[in-house]
């Protein structure tokens, strides 16, 4: 889901520059709200477990892969702020070192991955509406995992469509349904890790997932 | 500490193993484009290591895998940092 340089129009690059920059303006301080220095080492490991888990694509059919975005599964771990600078980190070392995702369309990337991603948490809280049932969570955070890969490949394929490189070959028209058909088959992928990973971490460390201590209003302090 | 350390060798670990099982076909953006017959535009910024690999090397696993490293070293940096200075010191439970 990544766009490379040159797809988007130069307004359209900088119009999502500037929802990026208000975006992790908002993460920024609502991190500081959030997430207890104590998990500064929970951060930087999963962020570093998203960026390799973006390398690994899977395969789905005709032809074409996807791979884990990590937003949802950030966002019960982190919280929603804190995940939408995780996911951004990610991305920036993505398109400056390794040329994945342009540096034009580094702010519309930032809002279609880990803006989008973050903000998966209020699905998750939405949908789970604080049952505290561990099978209710579970299918919270498949649905919203779902959903957060499905809407980014909705506004990724409505900023490629109203671009002029694509207006030849039928703009958004085309683009919209063909975007959502193929998320719609890698969301399914992208679902059953998250929900896989957040439930056994639930289970195991459930101290670890301070997304999930925020959806119940509770403060953990990790020690180590 | 020790739980951090035990996950990042299973990253490193999961990484190295998994890497030669990781499809190299277009995902679905890139897929759109294809069959859409749009080609990535000449880049401007390729960047040390596009597509995860050295401008100069055939064999893809050896680079892939250091290129991976390097890219979860940076992140793993550059997060520590920012959650470092983004969080408050001493905050207490409620």
């Amino acid at each position: 889901m990544h766009i490379p340089d040159g797809f988007l129009d130069l307004y359209l690059c900088v119009l999502m520059y500037i929802i990026a920059l208000v975006s992790l303006r908002w993460a920024w301080r609502g991190m500081r709200r959030t997430l207890p220095r104590s998990f500064v080492p929970v951060m930087a490991v999963s962020s570093a477990f998203v960026f390799v888990a973006q390398m690994l694509n899977f395969p789905i059919i005709f032809g074409t892969s996807g791979h884990l975005v990590g937003g949802t599964f950030l966002a019960m771990l982190l919280g929603p702020h804190a995940a939408v600078l995780s996911m951004s980190i990610v991305l920036l070392i993505q398109a400056v070192f390794f040329a994945d995702g342009g540096i034009s369309t580094f702010g519309a990337n930032i809002f279609n991955m880990a803006v989008i991603g973050g903000l998966s948490f209020y699905i998750v809280k939405i949908l789970s509406n604080s049952s505290s049932g561990q099978k209710r969570f579970s299918m919270s955070v498949f649905v919203a995992s779902w959903l957060s890969v499905v809407l980014g490949a909705l506004t990724t394929a409505v900023q490629i469509g109203v671009s002029s490189v694509f207006a030849s070959a039928g703009g958004m028209m085309v683009t919209v349904p063909a975007m959502l058909f193929w998320h719609a088959i890698i969301g399914f992928g992208e679902a059953a890790i998250t929900t896989t990973l957040t439930s056994q971490l639930l289970r195991v460390e459930p101290t670890m997932l301070n997304g999930f201590a925020m959806l119940r209003g509770v403060t953990y302090e990790r020690h180590y | 500490m020790r739980g951090i350390t035990k996950a990042l060798i299973s990253i490193i670990l999961g990484l190295a193993l998994l890497l030669p099982f990781a499809s190299t076909s277009p995902d679905g953006l890139e897929k759109v484009a294809e069959s859409l017959n749009i080609k990535e535009p000449e880049i401007s910024w390729s960047g040390p290591m596009p597509d995860y690999t050295f401008p100069f090397t055939e064999n893809p696993y050896i680079p892939k895998l250091i290129s991976g490293l390097i890219g979860l070293f940076l992140v793993l940096g550059i997060t520590w940092i920012v959650g470092r200075a983004n969080t408050l010191k001493n905050r207490v439970s409620k």
